[in-house]
């Protein structure tokens, strides 16, 4: 009897503990919905032990009173502990397939298919439960002030105009096929309305094929993989209210354009490489390659491009790597004489970044070479300053410091200094002139506050020279937000 | 200058260079998609690995919440004891958590000592580019719970992927806090019974 009756109490505490455990456990938030369900009936069958395990105490107690009648009853009070112990033993049982159900819904796909015993592993798992599939949303936005100097560099009225822009509403949407095949793609709503001016554009869509992490395909409307910005350009991810005007000018972030190629990884090596249409160059103008990009919409396809892309991060932190793009921007374009006028077009690109507690550092450079740009000026009646540049670069350094360096929970406070130097004509053909303007220098003194991880608040002044002295400083203020 | 004739030549040698760097890599690490039994062999290999269930009272998740600096949202733990030549091989442990807006599972084995040893991705749920690189979780390599074990601390941020790397090591820090509160259950003035299996 007090073996059976230590038994009982053990087992009496190990199961009210797991019922309660289990009971708590199937109340927390679960992260899908769907998993509620299922949730449910687990927790529909801890209410069914929990009923079981109320009439085994009444037939304890029952049991027990039997046992004060006398000796005569003893032998039935024992078959009835033994019935009552395997009972329990019932119990433990179910409330151990019941936790492990709940870790399976907890873990999702992942979950293993071995029972709670050795594992004698070997790639038994069953593929089932690697083909997550599904729908993916996500997006970002970020709203823009900008308060103009009103005068510029050599005092003349600046003619700008206050304004205050809800710049960019994204939306992605990505839809897993299964493990080899997926589709992603960013809809942008920029400024806010198409009735004032704003427009609408899908920023990328693409198929991937993942096959391995060295190897994969890529096809579809794509980021050209130039820099830092274009490819990663959520508001929270670079510093600066503003982008860099080196990666909007030179690199004209956001770049994309229909094509296909591969990318994967290494080590510590990353590579994307693509066939992309080129750019439309009876677009470029002296303010560089901004107006080239044919963004997707009915691209003009008769010249093509390459783009490669090498990244090494040799230690955690650290980032190098550079990228290249070439091709022609003709697109049939004929001169003035009637024959093509190929501009053929060279851009390269070297970038570092380096990440160390609180501290970032990026640096970035890119210059650009274009053919053929006297017959282009030519076609496209330039002439003087007007001219298209035929070499373009630019280059910027930039430093941020987290004040709180992981100190404040998930709060960010980065103070940061971006110094920038660009020409888009850099250099011009024989009868053309640079305009001075387009040489500039800019230095932005900014804070940039993370309450959480997903929202940033940016205010920053930026100092504006150039070589003609119209140069307009500006102060500006950046909301941004992902999800 | 490059003339445009030379761009479809450089493209293909350019892409038949890749192909070829990619052909004669290494394996796939296959941080992606393992199952629980794959993962475990990965970090124990050869080792007898026992599924131990254990019920947290309110106070021990009190506790491991404190340790770990945020709230462990379950009291139900399973730690994968191993035993590799009669000798403590380690545990892991499987935390699933959301990253942007969709969850990944990682695995998190602790050394005896109760330092990571290795963190394995078994299911990612958000775009791979989302995904940081191996030599981004090599850092945690030897880390113990401690005020160091912190995005910006001893562990870098990763461009590109600082909502993944946050997630991660807030689920490592969970790790390690239920690890060492489980340890603290199994010493010998512990209530006994707490741990099922």
């Amino acid at each position: 009897m007090p073996l059976f009756e230590g038994l009982h109490r053990r087992r009496a505490v190990v199961t009210a503990v797991a019922l309660c455990a289990v009971v708590a456990l199937a109340a927390t938030p679960v992260l899908a919905q769907s998993e509620a369900s299922a949730i449910e009936e687990l927790r529909q069958e801890v209410e069914r032990l929990r009923t079981e395990l109320e009439q085994m105490r009444a037939e304890k107690e029952s049991a027990a009173e039997v046992e004060e009648v006398g000796v005569e009853m003893a032998e039935p009070a024992e078959a009835g502990a033994d019935a009552m112990a395997d009972r329990l033993d019932e119990l433990e049982r179910q409330i151990g397939i019941l936790a492990e159900e709940m870790e399976r819904e907890q873990l999702g796909e992942a979950a293993a298919t071995a029972d709670r015993s050795d594992y004698g592993y070997g790639p038994a798992a069953s593929k089932i439960y690697r083909t997550g599939q599904g729908l993916s949303v996500g997006g970002y936005g970020e709203m823009l002030y900008e308060r103009f100097d009103s005068t510029r560099d050599d005092g003349a009225d600046s003619g700008e105009t206050d304004q205050l822009d809800f710049l960019r509403a994204i939306v992605y949407f990505g839809y897993k096929f299964n493990d080899n095949w997926l589709f992603n793609s960013e809809v942008e709503f920029e400024h806010g309305s198409v009735e004032e001016g704003g427009d609408v554009s899908v920023e990328f869509a693409y198929l991937d094929y993942l096959w391995k992490p060295e190897l994969n395909v890529r096809a579809g409307l794509v980021l050209v993989p130039m820099g830092f910005v274009n490819e990663l350009h959520e508001p929270t991810v670079y510093l600066g209210a503003r982008r860099p005007d080196v990666e909007r000018r030179i690199i004209p972030s956001t770049w994309r354009e229909n094509g296909f190629g591969l990318f994967g990884e290494a080590g510590p090596v990353s590579y994307r490489t693509y066939i992309i249409n080129g750019f439309k160059g009876e677009d470029f103008s002296a303010g560089g390659l901004r107006g080239g990009r044919q963004k997707g919409s009915e691209a003009v396809a008769e010249d093509f491009a390459w783009v490669g892309r090498l990244d090494y991060q040799p230690v955690p932190g650290l980032l190098l790597g550079g990228s290249a793009y070439l091709g022609d921007s003709g697109q049939d374009l004929t001169g003035n004489d009637g024959r093509e006028i190929k501009v053929g077009t060279t851009i390269y690109e070297g970038h570092a970044e380096w990440r160390w507690r609180g501290l970032e550092l990026r640096f970035l450079g890119v210059r650009a070479d274009l053919d053929d740009v006297a017959e282009l000026n030519r076609a496209l009646g330039l002439s003087g300053t007007a001219s298209v540049g035929e070499e373009l670069s630019g280059w910027y350094a930039q430093v941020g410091y987290d004040v709180l360096g992981g100190r404040s929970g998930d709060q960010e406070l980065i103070p940061y200094v971006r110094w920038e130097q660009l020409d888009t004509q850099d250099a011009v053909p024989v009868g053309f002139s640079s305009n001075p303007a387009n040489d500039q220098e800019s230095l932005t003194l900014g804070v940039a506050w993370k309450p959480f991880p997903q929202a940033i608040l940016k205010a920053d002044y930026q100092d504006y020279d150039n070589e003609a002295g119209t140069g307009i400083d500006q102060f500006n203020v950046a909301l941004g937000y992902i999800f | 200058m490059v003339e445009g004739r030379r761009t479809p030549a450089l493209a293909a040698v350019a892409l038949g260079g890749l192909l070829l760097v990619a052909g004669v890599s290494t394996p796939a690490t296959a941080r992606v998609f393992l199952t629980v039994d794959e993962a475990l062999e990965m970090a124990f290999p050869g080792c007898a690995v026992d599924r131990g269930t254990v019920f947290l009272t309110e106070e021990q998740v009190a506790r491991a919440s404190e340790l770990a600096g945020e709230t462990i949202g379950s009291a139900l733990v399973h730690p994968y004891r191993a035993t590799c030549d009669g000798a403590p091989g380690g545990t892991a442990y499987f935390d699933t958590h959301r990253v942007r807006t969709l969850p990944e599972t990682l695995m998190v084995v602790v050394d005896p000592h109760g330092a990571v040893r290795r963190i394995e991705i078994l299911s990612f749920k958000e775009p791979p580019e989302y995904i940081p690189r191996e030599i981004w979780y090599d850092q945690f390599t030897g880390e113990p719970l401690g005020p160091e074990l912190e995005l910006k601390r001893s562990i870098r941020q990763v461009t590109g992927a600082t909502l993944t790397a946050r997630a991660t090591t807030n689920a490592v820090r969970r790790v390690l806090a239920t690890h060492q509160v489980i340890e603290e259950l199994s010493a010998p003035t512990a209530a006994a019974g707490n741990d099922g299996d």
